[in-house]
């Protein structure tokens, strides 16, 4: 038996995982972890010798795609910003990705993707990603990206470790579309399953949350009074900050339900200090990216002094 | 017998750790007409009783086996972990103040007993943060009650606290909630089925509206509950 995977490849395995125990068969196609089916990224931000915040480490594996950092934010033209882009397009069956981010000292970041994450129908395995995201003292990363959109029988489970010092902040945030929404008669919860966990520590190991989300549409009330109720969209921002900082933007946040734009927000506190969480729920993908790029806004302005630019019209 | 006593006394309403004062984000709920009705209502309990089962529900047994096994290291991880899971202030407050409550009763429920007694002291030594389901699976395997029924007692108390809370701020009957705790009983077995292996990395829960009703309670006005 041949050994498939290169000795490089950081190993992505979910199959222990109870959610994911009816999706462990070899696909088809392309087995688990091939080349094209197992890609990496590792993104290392750090100051330079001028105290400019670049792109030094830039480590990548197809189908993940970075080409280099640019510096097109208007509101803060020093911030390096990065697209993550996929030449594979969907993720597919079989599937595993690891994202490894580190921020040095006092650097900073963002971090987006060029468009919506697709993930494909699945027939007997999953896609899986694991990520990691250093912030090392006085650091600072907004990380977020476009919608990921599942399809019929998509599987995805997702793991994030976040290993932030007290000084640092990060701005995590996930837009999950209930499905292809437009697509023929329009498709929503009709995958099978969305798993994701983000867990956060301080470098000496010390625990901070562990937030885990498993969407289970066919098994679970996923329309109950409560969940999603009638609307299709969810965002979740995490934001670890110093105490003081989310003080500040939880003043400055307020939650709200708009009937007249179907839109929901909501703000609270992680436990340990650690910083905030925010969840946004909404009709359709519009809205809910403006609540979510408001409040990543709000973020960058208790911790840098500066708002988000307004958003580029095609995006 | 005598653990079927014990049983029915940890599950009655008016066993003193508080759940009347708790309404797990329905005041708010009410109060924005989300939920409005006998079906609302039951859909909004529906989504509560789920939440619970895969987080509090799973540490209530952990903490049970704990307890049976004399692992007090282990009661410790079980009780700083749930906490690690409850991603807002209020449930961080609902859990703790009911958990000290039980904590506090069992000592003296249990008198004498060491395992309770360092229990109560560590929490308020402040070196655990003592959840309310950690001290029902203490409690329980104290008084010889197996974990299935802890698991249908947990639930039960779940449940009825969303549905006591609602006579008082939606309009429904005694007719009604009944109803609604009947049909929501019947799907405890399956949900125990599926919770009763799992550990703390699986623990999970999904309520985003619900989150987002915590947070508008926590934030606004009007408050009959503490959450």
């Amino acid at each position: 038996m041949l050994e498939r995977y290169y000795s490089d490849s950081p190993k992505v395995d979910f199959d222990s995982a109870a959610e994911m125990a009816p999706y462990t068969a070899q696909p088809d196609a392309m087995y688990v972890g091939c080349p094209g089916k197992h890609g990496y990224l590792n993104l290392g931000f750090e100051l330079d010798a001028s105290g400019k915040s670049i792109l030094r480490e830039l480590d990548r594996r197809a189908p993940l795609i970075v080409q280099q950092e640019l510096y097109f934010d208007e509101a803060m033209p020093e911030m390096p910003c990065v697209y993550i882009l996929s030449s594979g397009g969907p993720n597919v069956d079989g599937d595993r990705y690891v994202q490894n981010f580190t921020v040095h000292r006092n650097a900073f970041a963002h971090i987006s993707t060029g468009a919506a994450t697709k993930l494909a129908e699945m027939k007997r395995n999953y896609s899986g990603m694991t990520q990691r995201i250093v912030l090392e003292e006085g650091a600072y990363l907004e990380y977020l990206p476009e919608p990921v959109i599942p399809c019929r029988h998509t599987r995805f489970i997702c793991d994030t470790c976040i290993v932030a010092d007290p000084t640092a902040t990060l701005f995590y945030s996930e837009v999950y579309m209930g499905g292809r929404k437009y697509y023929k008669d329009g498709e929503l919860f009709v995958f099978d399953i969305l798993s994701v966990a983000t867990h956060a520590e301080r470098p000496d190991g010390r625990q901070l949350f562990r937030e885990k989300f498993i969407i289970d549409p066919a098994r679970s009330g996923i329309r109950d009074t409560g969940m999603m109720a009638d609307y299709d969209i969810f965002a979740n921002v995490i934001v670890v900050t110093p105490e003081d900082t989310a003080a500040k933007i939880y003043n400055a946040t307020t939650p709200y339900i708009d009937r007249e734009r179907h839109v929901a927000a909501g703000i609270t506190h992680l436990p340990n200090g650690a910083g905030l969480l925010f969840k946004v729920l909404g009709k359709e993908t519009g809205p809910v990216k403006a609540a979510v790029r408001e409040f990543c806004s709000t973020v960058r302005m208790a911790v840098k002094g500066r708002p988000l630019p307004p958003e580029f019209p095609w995006r | 017998m005598n653990s079927i006593m014990h049983l029915l006394q940890f599950t009655d309403s008016t066993f003193p750790v508080g759940t009347f004062s708790f309404s797990n984000g329905l005041e708010t709920a009410a109060y924005e007409r989300v939920v409005h009705d006998a079906a609302t209502l039951e859909s909004y309990t529906r989504a509560v009783a789920l939440q619970a089962a895969f987080s509090d529900g799973v540490a209530a047994l952990l903490a049970h086996r704990a307890t049976l096994a004399g692992d007090y290291d282990e009661l410790c991880r079980t009780d700083s972990r749930i906490m690690l899971f409850k991603m807002n202030d209020e449930a961080r407050l609902m859990l703790g103040r009911m958990g000290k409550k039980l904590a506090e009763l069992g000592v003296r429920l249990f008198k004498g007993n060491e395992l309770i007694t360092r229990w109560l002291a560590d929490i308020e030594a402040g070196t655990t943060p003592g959840s309310y389901p950690v001290a029902q699976g203490i409690v329980f395997a104290l008084a010889d009650i197996d974990e299935e029924r802890l698991y249908a007692s947990h639930q039960y108390g779940v449940i009825n606290m969303v549905l006591s809370a609602a006579l008082r701020c939606v309009r429904v009957s005694h007719y009604d909630t009944q109803e609604i705790l009947f049909r929501l009983s019947a799907t405890v077995p399956e949900l125990y089925e599926r919770a009763r292996d799992m550990t703390f990395e699986d623990m999970n829960s999904f309520v985003p509206e619900m989150d987002i009703m915590a947070s508008l309670h926590e934030k606004g006005n009007m408050r009959m509950f503490m959450n």
